[in-house]
């Protein structure tokens, strides 16, 4: 319940184009986006994330990836990366 | 299938075109199904050609019918079957191939009926004589002996031998390396079947992280089983496998490694050695495992605290003094006086607004000392609520705690104690529901994580705000000595307690409007004493006046006063004052509980706030409802300042942590910071509520130079000091 409000309220800030939770096989789980858009980025950001995760661990193994943030011109996108999920949200923090 | 105008077969073909030789099966289906057309023909050709090294290279590429009916497909199809009869093919390609030629037949066949219709018809038939084509030029390199050349060659022939035998040696060759140009390379598409890794784990980079894990789990198996298992072991984990063992370090599983040894896993149950080597199919978690997880509630936390960030960024990097991104400054105009700290920053930045507008807003701006409204804390749960009492976090400067409860007696509803995080200003991180409303709160510095929360009936509770749960640790409402009336104000105090037995440590003080200041410990649940009993003093106006009768004096129905507020000396704790509801401050010692080392009288009405100076230690204010604000000397029994700016109550008084002439009030409509440097008559700044909310509170931020005001709707606005 919590997790839902907290969910609620992401969504509900201002500039929040959508949020996506993806599970570790890189299938959206839950998403406030479209089809098309959902599918997009979880297969482009999976494999930035993948290979984010696995630069910072070669440089050194007990190191690990907490957060990954892409600034771009018009949004951001944010993700919380874990063993079992990747939480994504894309933000247009100007709007 | 598609036919062109004339009945052409122009049938895309794919370019790739499946091995006959592996997946003749196929094949054989196709030509079985007696559908023996031209496509399938024209495949069939250019996929076997395709296999031949190059001897029948022409006739890649898409046929049209013209070009069979020539002796030249009889050719490649005998080439074909003499190919395959050179390499180690079994007879079923040879069924195909004969059975292909079984089919160019038929097509050879299927041309015939045409002919014959067409014999009757009179063709004309054009007979030319095309240019020579020469195909191949083979220069001789015999000459006979008898042509007009020979002797020139002669002579050429032996120059030349003569030129190799004495290149050997010669300075005058001299030995040179060589380099072959590369090609323009041709681009050739190509298309392929999709490869099907078998199992993903297998095909991948041998990365350092991927080594440091398999060795950790190899090291962690090793450490519990046998060693002679051990390495096969680690061997039959994927990598991804030993990674997710890694990440349940504390939890205890069977290891079910394909030995299936189940004698191992007593030994197992060990919480400090991660081994589960469990197959990655059981690691997927589902989608509600993961969305309930804490984990993910973690992340969202933190996710939602960089939202925050963004959205606020350059209000909360000029709270934190931090150069604001200009990425976020959007365009907008600016219409009220708050918001044009933007032509302060940023001077070229020009708004679509009249020239005198904003020559009139820089210039101001640059002058006066203002209030920047930076942001507020507000969520719809403390709507409508009035807040009573903030308080800083002492560790953690960026936690504010909130106490939201009514002051007047009519209008109790339940109260709630919030602790904000200045990294989300929009929902808070811990919020703890009583049912009266708080009036005062504190925190405690030698335990930074214990809120002491005082309500409007009398109980003081105090609750840990590290631990997510609503309710209060402790709860004063089963105390013997609890207070009757609403707790005015709560502090922590850290005293020597030397006297009394105990260490050095820290007290929890309270006073509230039954008149007592009570100190607080902890043994065995809460339990007080009191340090002092506020006693009512008579009213000294009532003086025997020249020709009046002599007046009886009154009859208290209590004999104590009730307190409104207490401030310690900064410097010695034992010192503290108390204002009363009757106007009076008194000057009491912890050492003493009967009596008042000093009272002050001046103010008409309650004692609203009382605050000592921070740098000047004999200093102190007091403010009440009587709308006056008096600057006191300790030793000095009459103020020697007095403030009148409005005709409201002053509810609140603080003095400025950074500067030594710098205080806040809040009265009930607006906030007004003086500044005793620059005038004693009135204040420098004032800022006006917005309708229909009253201020309430003032705190200022100990670190930068902002001031947080909080008002009767459950807002917390913080606004930052400009030019002061």
């Amino acid at each position: 319940a919590e997790v839902e409000e907290t969910l609620k309220r992401i969504q509900s800030q201002k500039g929040v184009q959508g949020i996506i939770v993806v599970n570790a096989e890189g299938i959206p789980i839950k998403t406030t986006m479209d089809n098309a858009t959902t599918v997009q980025y979880t297969g482009l950001i999976h494999q930035l994330v993948l290979k984010a995760r696995s630069t910072v661990r070669d440089i050194d193994p007990q190191n690990d990836l907490t957060f990954l943030r892409v600034r771009s011109k018009k949004n951001e996108i944010m993700v919380a990366p874990d063993k079992e999920y990747f939480l994504i949200v894309i933000q247009n923090p100007t709007e | 299938q598609i036919f062109d105008d004339s009945g052409k077969d122009v049938t895309p073909q794919p370019l790739f075109h499946l091995d006959p030789n592996t997946i003749h099966p196929k094949q054989s289906k196709l030509f079985s199904s007696q559908d023996a057309t031209v496509a399938h023909g024209s495949e069939m050709l250019s996929s076997i050609s395709i296999q031949q090294t190059g001897a029948t290279a022409s006739f890649v590429g898409p046929f049209t019918r013209s070009t069979f009916g020539s002796s030249s497909i009889s050719k490649s199809s005998q080439s074909t079957l003499e190919s395959m009869t050179e390499e180690t093919e079994e007879s079923i390609v040879r069924r195909d191939v004969s059975i292909s030629l079984s089919d160019y037949q038929v097509r050879r066949e299927v041309r015939e009926p045409l002919t014959e219709e067409s014999l009757n018809k009179i063709v004309a038939i054009y007979l030319t004589e095309t240019e020579t084509m020469e195909l191949l030029d083979m220069p001789a390199v015999m000459v006979s002996v008898e042509t007009e050349e020979a002797q020139s060659i002669r002579e050429k022939n032996e120059a030349y031998m003569m030129l190799c035998k004495n290149r050997a040696g010669n300075d005058q060759y001299v030995e040179r390396m060589m380099q072959t140009f590369d090609e323009a390379p041709k681009n050739k598409e190509v298309q392929c079947e999709k490869i099907n890794i078998a199992d993903a784990d297998i095909a991948v980079m041998a990365t350092t992280w991927d080594m440091y894990d398999t060795f950790n789990s190899e090291e962690t198996i090793a450490l519990s089983t046998k060693a002679a298992v051990g390495g096969p072991v680690s061997q039959s984990q994927s990598k991804s496998s030993s990674q997710m063992s890694l990440s349940r370090g504390q939890e205890t599983g069977m290891s079910k490694n394909s030995f299936g040894k189940d004698s191992y896993s007593s030994t197992i149950i060990d919480v400090d050695n991660a081994i589960v080597a469990q197959i990655p199919e059981e690691e997927q978690k589902s989608a509600e495992e993961i969305l309930k997880s804490e984990k993910f509630q973690q992340d969202l936390f933190v996710m939602e605290r960089i939202l925050m960030q963004n959205v606020f960024q350059p209000r909360q990097a000029s709270y934190r003094q931090l150069p604001v991104l200009t990425v976020y400054i959007r365009p907008v105009q600016p219409k009220m006086f708050c918001t044009n700290y933007y032509h302060n920053k940023y001077p070229d930045y020009k708004p679509e607004v009249s020239e005198n507008e904003e020559f009139k807003a820089v210039s101001v701006k640059t002058k006066t000392p203002s209030l920047d409204r930076l942001w507020s804390f507000t969520c719809e749960l403390t709507k409508g609520h009035n807040v009573s009492s903030m308080a800083w976090n002492k560790k953690n400067l960026d936690i504010l705690a909130v106490g939201y409860g009514q002051f007047d007696f009519k209008e109790q509803k339940g109260g709630l104690a919030c602790c904000w995080s200045l990294k989300n200003p929009v929902w808070p991180e811990r919020i703890f529901h009583f049912e009266s409303g708080v009036t005062a709160l504190d925190f405690s510095e030698a335990s930074p994580s214990l809120l002491a929360v005082g309500l409007y009936d009398g109980t003081v509770a105090i609750c840990n705000v590290q631990s997510n749960q609503d309710t209060p640790v402790l709860d004063s409402s089963d105390c013997n000595n609890k207070h009757i009336g609403p707790v005015w104000e709560l502090k922590w105090i850290e005293q020597d307690r030397g006297t009394t037995g105990d260490d050095k440590g820290e007290v929890l003080i309270s006073i509230s409007a039954d008149g007592r200041v009570t100190k607080w410990h902890i043994r065995k649940g809460l339990d007080s004493s009191d340090l002092m009993k506020l006693k009512r003093t008579g009213n000294e106006k009532i003086r025997k006046l020249p020709g009046d009768k002599e007046k009886k004096s009154e009859a208290f129905i209590s004999r104590q006063a009730p307190g409104m507020c207490f401030d310690f000396h900064p410097k010695d704790t034992n010192i503290y004052l108390a204002g009363t509801e009757e106007g009076q401050i008194h000057k009491c010692s912890c050492s003493y509980n009967e009596q008042f080392l000093d009272t002050y009288k001046a103010h008409k009405g309650p004692v609203y706030k009382i605050a000592w100076s921070p740098f000047a230690h004999d200093v102190f204010l007091s403010c009440s409802a009587d709308w006056s604000i008096f600057l006191w000397r300790q030793d000095l029994s009459k103020p020697v300042l007095s403030f009148y700016s409005t005709t409201k109550a002053v509810h609140s008084i603080r003095w400025s942590p950074k500067s030594a002439t710098l205080f806040g009030t809040v009265n009930e409509g607006r906030v007004e910071i003086w500044d005793l440097s620059v005038s004693i008559l009135d204040p420098i700044v004032v800022s006006s509520a917005g309708p229909g909310a009253k201020l309430t509170t003032l705190l200022f931020a100990q670190t930068t130079d902002c001031v947080l005001i909080g008002d009767s709707d459950g807002q917390v606005s913080v606004y930052e000091l400009e030019n002061i």
